[in-house]
């Protein structure tokens, strides 16, 4: 009874996801970050490092991202964006 | 897959209703309507704490009351706004999402003249509910008052049986159809008296259990100003039978729930001083004795169990289940500023990707510290005064974890294929069985070794894998018709991809497995093609 609807629209759901996720890709705009370093602090894959004498992050390894939206959400810069 | 499972599991908006329908057998409607018609009138300012899908909210409006509801569910909310635009009652309703907790915080005082809440109370730890009822008290205009309804555990031996006899083939058939579940009250008429309210029961349904109060604040409030310390007790690490049971399900069945849930709330490990750190986590049975175990004993914390929904941060976090909100929340109801001298949190690093540091900084002044990604570091961790080395930033997937994941998605399989294998084709159940268990430990064990980074394409090795020791196999042990040696290659494919598709949602390191979802449908949608047309189309049989 409850598990048509429930179903298709979470096949559905899933199906917008799964395409949203795989293309999702991290853009990083150095010339707003003020080396606070929370991307480095949270990311779980090592993706970013501090650069200390210029207080800037790098963001290296792309390919390791699995975009899960954790140092977009701490930046208090808005100098990630993951789209 | 199993994410499709998992979200056909989680309650949807519609399926609550009528869970909760079947639940109260429609009494709640009952109590909906008597709330909605004896205490509602045009103008009246309200609040609905925890308004759901909106159904006694827009009654309220209905009646010409202004009405805010707020929800600590985004779809519940969605639900709920959809509702309200049907009946054209947008102007008088404004819905937010908010914790009840913070009612207190986000409202100013005597800012409505009713507060509602039906079937809140009983979701809520006594902390929590003793801190919300001292918030209702403010919020109250003068002559306001506040309606109940909720489930309670009756009193008096011969109803209580009746209760549980009654209620819990009930709740069961309840949870099958709409995965829906709730827990009920106890004592809450002491609690509502210790707060300095009067409560008088004005409606009593199913023998009892399902009650609505008429709340209204007492004339002298009671010693509400001086509340002991709301330290819940101290949590221990131990083994005993109940643990252990618990492990072994998990061990199969972490994925179904209801998950099991500690009480949310601040305890201590060890001996904390008013010095000692603040760790935070969600109320995972699991994620809080794993804490445990990795610190009793080393070193003296205070923990604070936040909602997560019974949920593991990672996922709660990014499943919008465990957000800055529920923090404060617990934050707030634990009333850890009276219990702690300093004002910083230690959050797990994996709830970064839902928990807005920012927000907990700048909303109520605590300083938000990343904890390392995994437990077992913490007692180091805190050690080097709030260090983090990169070996306990990075998440890893080791062996022993991959064991555990290939487990869990196991629990499923046992759900998902082997049970219609078993039912509609039993001769292939043990082939099956071993086919599947094999491969998705192998998989587990050589997982770092295949090439790709994507589970989906980690799945094109392992196939050919499995498809050369088919080759073996019919050629040295027993060799096979064409018929069945070309169905096992369609049917080890199908499971290769589906394994190393499924172990991809549960390993932190990869993308989630949504990413495949729609190659792995494709993919099988084929290969099921293949099975029946070639041999069709090449004649055999
Ligand atoms: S999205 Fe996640 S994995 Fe990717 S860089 Fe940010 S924190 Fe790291
Ligand atoms: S969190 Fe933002 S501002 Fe801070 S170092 Fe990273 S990118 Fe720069």
């Amino acid at each position: 009874m409850s598990m048509q609807p429930t179903l298709l629209s979470s096949l559905k759901e899933h199906l917008t996801l799964a395409k949203e996720l795989r293309h999702l890709e991290i853009h990083f705009y150095p010339e707003k970050c003020k080396g606070v370093w929370q991307c480095y602090e949270v990311c779980p894959v090592g993706c970013w490092t501090p650069n200390y004498e210029a207080r800037v992050a790098i963001f290296h390894d792309p390919e390791k991202c699995i975009a899960c939206g954790a140092c977009v959400l701490q930046c208090p810069q808005d100098a990630i964006e993951l789209k | 897959m199993a994410t499709v499972f998992m979200k056909w599991l989680e309650t949807s908006p519609t399926a609550y209703d009528r869970g909760i329908q079947l639940l109260t057998l429609g009494r709640i409607q009952r109590i909906k309507e008597r709330i909605a018609n004896a205490y509602v009138h045009a103008g009246m300012r309200v609040l609905e704490i925890g308004c759901g899908t909106g159904t006694l909210t827009a009654m309220m409006a209905a009646r010409g009351a202004e009405v805010t509801g707020i929800d600590a569910s985004p779809s519940m909310l969605a639900e709920a706004e959809r509702k309200v635009a049907q009946e054209g009652l947008e102007d008088h309703v404004t819905l937010k999402y908010m914790d009840a907790v913070l009612i207190g915080e986000r409202f100013p005082p005597a800012s409505f003249d009713l507060i509602v809440s039906t079937l809140v109370f009983s979701e809520l730890s006594p902390y929590e509910q003793r801190y919300i009822l001292e918030a209702c008290k403010t919020l109250l205009a003068p002559n306001g008052r506040l309606l109940i309804a909720d489930e309670v555990i009756p009193t008096g031996a011969l109803r209580r049986l009746f209760y549980y006899v009654v209620r819990l083939p009930l709740a069961l058939l309840t949870w099958l159809l709409t995965r829906t579940s709730a827990t009920a009250l106890r004592d809450f008429e002491s609690l509502l008296e210790q707060t300095g309210f009067q409560a008088r029961a004005v409606a009593s349904h199913l023998g009892g259990s399902l009650v609505l109060y008429d709340i209204l604040p007492a004339e002298i409030a009671r010693a509400e100003a001086n509340l002991p310390p709301t330290v819940i007790g101290r949590l221990q690490h131990r083994v005993t039978f109940r643990t252990l049971l618990l492990d072994l399900w998990l061990l199969f069945f972490r994925i179904i729930p209801p998950y099991p849930k500690v009480r949310t709330g601040l305890y201590m490990i060890g001996n904390p001083t008013p010095e000692s750190p603040v760790l935070v986590t969600g109320n995972f049975d699991l994620t809080v004795r794993r804490v445990v175990k990795a610190i009793d004993g080393k070193v003296n914390v205070w923990l604070l169990v936040a909602d997560s929904a019974g949920i593991n941060v990672w996922c709660a976090a990014g499943g919008g289940y465990f957000s800055a909100e529920k923090v404060i929340a617990a934050v707030k109801s634990s009333r850890l500023e009276e219990v702690v001298r300093h004002h910083a949190l230690i959050l797990p690093q994996l709830c970064a990707n839902g928990v807005d540091g920012w927000r907990i900084r700048k909303e109520i002044h605590w300083g938000v510290h990343w904890g390392p990604a995994k437990a077992r570091d913490i007692p180091a961790y805190l050690d080097a005064n709030r260090k983090k080395t990169d070996a306990m930033r990075w998440v890893r997937f080791p062996l022993k974890d991959r064991l555990e994941m290939v487990t869990v998605t196991l629990g499923f399989y046992g759900l998902l294929i082997l049970l219609p294998v078993f039912i509609f084709w039993r001769p292939m159940f043990w082939p099956i069985t071993f086919s599947i268990v094999g491969l998705s430990y192998f998989y587990a064990i050589v997982h770092p070794w295949l090439p790709g980074r994507d589970g989906l394409y980690k799945s094109i090795p392992l196939s050919l894998i499995a498809l050369a020791g088919l080759l073996v196999y019919t050629t040295v042990w027993n060799p096979l018709p064409a018929v069945d040696l070309f169905h096992w290659m369609v049917i080890l494919t199908g499971l290769s991809v589906f394994t190393g598709a499924e172990l991809q949602g549960m390993s932190p390191l990869m993308r989630g497995e949504q990413a495949n979802w729609g190659w792995e449908a494709v993919i099988g949608l084929a290969l099921v093609a293949l099975y029946w047309l070639v041999p069709l189309a090449l004649g055999w049989r």
